[in-house]
């Protein structure tokens, strides 16, 4: 189901697909994921990241500046899915309160176009199985989502894999954060499946990177010394990985641009200076 | 009484109900009979075991399929039904098997899938 690069599929970041039948892999659950890029590594990453969440986390999530956590995950695009209980037409909104049984209803207010006719300003029913898709907002205190998508569910299945989606992507995130290396790591959205034999690392892996591809970029970004890491350094430090394995993740990082060659073939810098 | 669609209600299956004696629930089940009163029905769960749910009010419509019930664990193990949904299945029948594997996750691992927040909200 992951892939071998235990990276998630790109299909993560995508946002208000349409109920998509069953299928675990293809709902957008969303965790971090980006095309491909590893250059970036700031923090502000991961609220790019759409989670899937019960209301209770939602209401249990803590507010600093402008981020919300949950048990230190920052969370900002949410998914929910719950029945609805009760909906409210004004001119500019529709106040819904939407209801998955872990807490009271969360109120999700949808903004209306009202420039358009018709179309996307239909109410939904109380009573239907919705799917939300929004940021979270806190004021006065009080807790909500501004949606940008709500859809009826049409296949209930896909509550029960919103269910084991929640589970999941909740404790691959903090289990990522508690794994954190003290360097700080590029990008650090685990793989689940590729942990074994780290030489010298000790970093995660990098999205779009084999896991020898991954080690290699790591040491010769923490190297501080002006002319690089020498590949004689890289064997002595990744033990498990014979030269010609070595040479060839170097030439790869090479040739996609992550480091470059100074004072001779031997010798290599990241592109991405701490 | 509180309003029970206020307050967190754990998803159980029926071997759950004798230990939540008196707790708000929600208890998803497939309609198996009903009474000729229409004041009771039995449901039976992801695995196959009944459950029986007393109504308020008799039934006023034809009900059948996967009924999502929310209420009152009763002392005789029964739930108080205060507010049921029928799961659509138009499209595509629903998995009651899976969503019962489904619960034995959320059961296992409740701080990735917590019933309430644990504080005043």
């Amino acid at each position: 189901m992951w892939s071998g690069h235990g990276t998630f599929d790109s299909g993560y970041g995508s946002v208000g697909s349409s109920g998509s039948a069953g299928g675990y892999t293809q709902s957008p659950g969303g965790f971090a994921s980006l095309a491909g890029t590893q250059a970036e590594k700031k923090q502000r990453i991961r609220s790019q990241n759409i989670v899937p969440c019960t209301v209770s986390q939602l209401l249990a999530a803590e507010q600093v500046d402008e981020t919300f956590r949950i048990h230190d995950v920052e969370i900002s695009q949410v998914t929910v899915m719950g029945i609805i209980r009760h909906a409210e037409k004004a001119p500019t909104n529709i106040l819904y309160k939407v209801d998955d049984m872990t807490a009271a209803p969360m109120d999700v207010r949808q903004w209306v176009d009202t420039d358009e006719a018709g179309g996307e300003n239909v109410v939904v029913p109380p009573g239907t199985y919705v799917k939300v898709a929004g940021h979270l907002r806190s004021f006065q205190n009080k807790k909500s989502l501004v949606a940008f998508k709500i859809m009826p569910l049409e296949n209930m299945n896909e509550f029960t894999t919103h269910i084991l989606e929640i589970v999941n992507a909740h404790m691959i995130l903090r289990k990522n954060l508690m794994s954190a290396s003290r360097v700080p790591p590029p990008f650090s959205s685990g793989g689940m499946g590729e942990m074994g034999g780290y030489g010298g690392g000790g970093s995660l892996p990098v999205i779009g990177l084999t896991a020898h591809q991954s080690q290699v970029l790591n040491l010769i970004k923490n190297c501080p010394v002006p002319e690089g890491m020498s590949l004689q350094e890289l064997k002595l430090q990744l033990h498990n990985m014979s030269m010609s394995t070595i040479k060839q993740a170097v030439e790869f990082l090479s040739s996609e641009g992550h480091i470059y060659s100074t004072v001779d073939d031997d010798h290599y810098k990241s592109t991405d200076a701490e | 009484m509180a309003d029970v669609h206020e307050v967190p209600r754990p998803r159980i299956a029926t071997g759950h109900l004798a230990q939540r004696i008196g707790q708000p629930v929600c208890f998803v089940g497939r309609v198996e009979k009903i009474h000729p009163t229409g004041k009771l029905l039995v449901l039976s769960d992801g695995e196959g075991k009944h459950a029986t749910v007393e109504l308020s009010e008799p039934l006023d419509e034809e009900i059948s399929g996967v009924l999502e019930v929310v209420g009152r664990v009763t002392n005789q193990a029964t739930i108080m039904c205060m507010s049921y949904v029928q799961f659509r299945e138009d499209k595509s029948p629903f998995d009651l098997e899976l969503y019962n594997e489904a619960l034995k996750i959320i059961h296992e691992f409740p701080e990735y899938f917590p019933f309430g927040t644990g504080k005043n909200n």
